[in-house]
């Protein structure tokens, strides 16, 4: 079993590390905002499709209101996670 | 660091309800302490720890969950060359690269001077870092108890999608993104969450040419 967490460990380590490294530039096109949005949507929205997708979407908009307002990467997302827990416990 | 340290905040307020529940899930599943906390200090990868953890539990093969759980990180790869053109990567650097360092970083390096930025990103993994095993400690010493206020786990967890809205919304009217993003919707949405984040790299990449917005 810790040979197991071992192996995994190295293969993520040299999963980052070997790509990045090294002197000659790889052309990367547009992967990394095309990682950024898929990121976005596989961590707000999960399946089934249901009405936990309007309490998302809602948290999701007062965290984008909230970064319009304060200008704060940080609040605006302090404020989007307690609108999202808000949401819950008014039965959203 | 510090700037990096202060920046990895909202990192930090998502990981923690998360590595909480990865320290918890590995006690009911009967693993030691040690181990537990070795996972999250030498694997440092959310989807994939939990992965060998549930499939170990269920009896799978250590080796063969330990590379169903590298399938997972596959999308790895993509990230580090993607910082190249700000950071050159070396191995502490490579160590802390997450899913969301990566995008964070990918946001604020290119406006840092070159000189700042391994250590603003030191400081980002070393918050993050340091939330996920602080959360994998107490969750596998038995504080899950923490998190039974009512709504305040689920609210941090939501934390990581409300960071990843902002960090996508300048890329939100690049068309490449947005075919990438869809196609990982649509293999999440099947249950293959892993292979769409993949694909969906592999779709940014094959397109050579820089998306540029039309100039009013």
């Amino acid at each position: 079993m810790t040979l197991a967490l071992l192996l995994l460990a190295l293969g993520t380590f040299l999963l980052r590390f070997l790509p990045w490294r090294g002197e000659k530039s790889l052309k990367t096109g547009q992967a990394g905002p095309a990682l950024v949005v898929a990121l976005f949507l596989v961590s707000a929205f999960s399946p089934p499709p249901s009405s936990e997708w309007v309490r998302a979407a809602l948290a999701l908009l007062g965290t984008y209101l909230g970064l319009r307002l304060t200008g704060n990467l940080g609040v605006a997302v302090f404020l989007g996670a307690g609108l999202y827990g808000l949401l819950g416990a008014l039965g959203f | 660091m510090g700037e990096g340290l202060r920046a990895a905040w909202p990192i930090a307020l998502g990981y923690f309800p998360v590595a909480v529940a990865f320290g918890a899930l590995g006690a009911q599943a009967g693993l030691g302490y040690l181990w537990i906390q070795l996972t999250s200090l030498l694997v440092f990868a959310g989807a994939s720890q939990f992965a060998l953890v549930g499939l170990l539990a269920q009896g799978v093969p250590p080796l063969l969950a330990a590379s169903l759980g590298l399938l997972l990180n596959l999308r790895h790869a993509f990230y580090g060359p993607a910082l190249r053109p700000y950071l050159k990567g070396g191995p502490l650097e490579a160590f802390f690269l997450t899913d969301e360092v990566f995008a964070l970083a990918l946001r604020t390096l290119p406006g840092l001077s070159s000189e700042k930025r391994r250590g603003y990103f030191l400081g980002l993994g070393l918050g993050a870092y340091l939330s996920w095993n602080l959360g994998t400690a107490l969750g596998a010493l038995g504080a899950k108890g923490l998190l039974a206020w009512p709504r305040l786990g689920e609210a941090l967890s939501f934390a990581l999608p409300a960071l990843f809205l902002l960090l996508a919304l300048p890329h939100l009217r690049n068309p490449v993104a947005l075919l990438a993003g869809g196609v990982a919707l649509g293999f999440h949405l099947l249950g293959q969450t892993a292979w769409g984040l993949f694909l969906a790299g592999v779709v940014g990449l094959l397109w050579k040419e820089p998306w540029k917005g039309r100039k009013a």
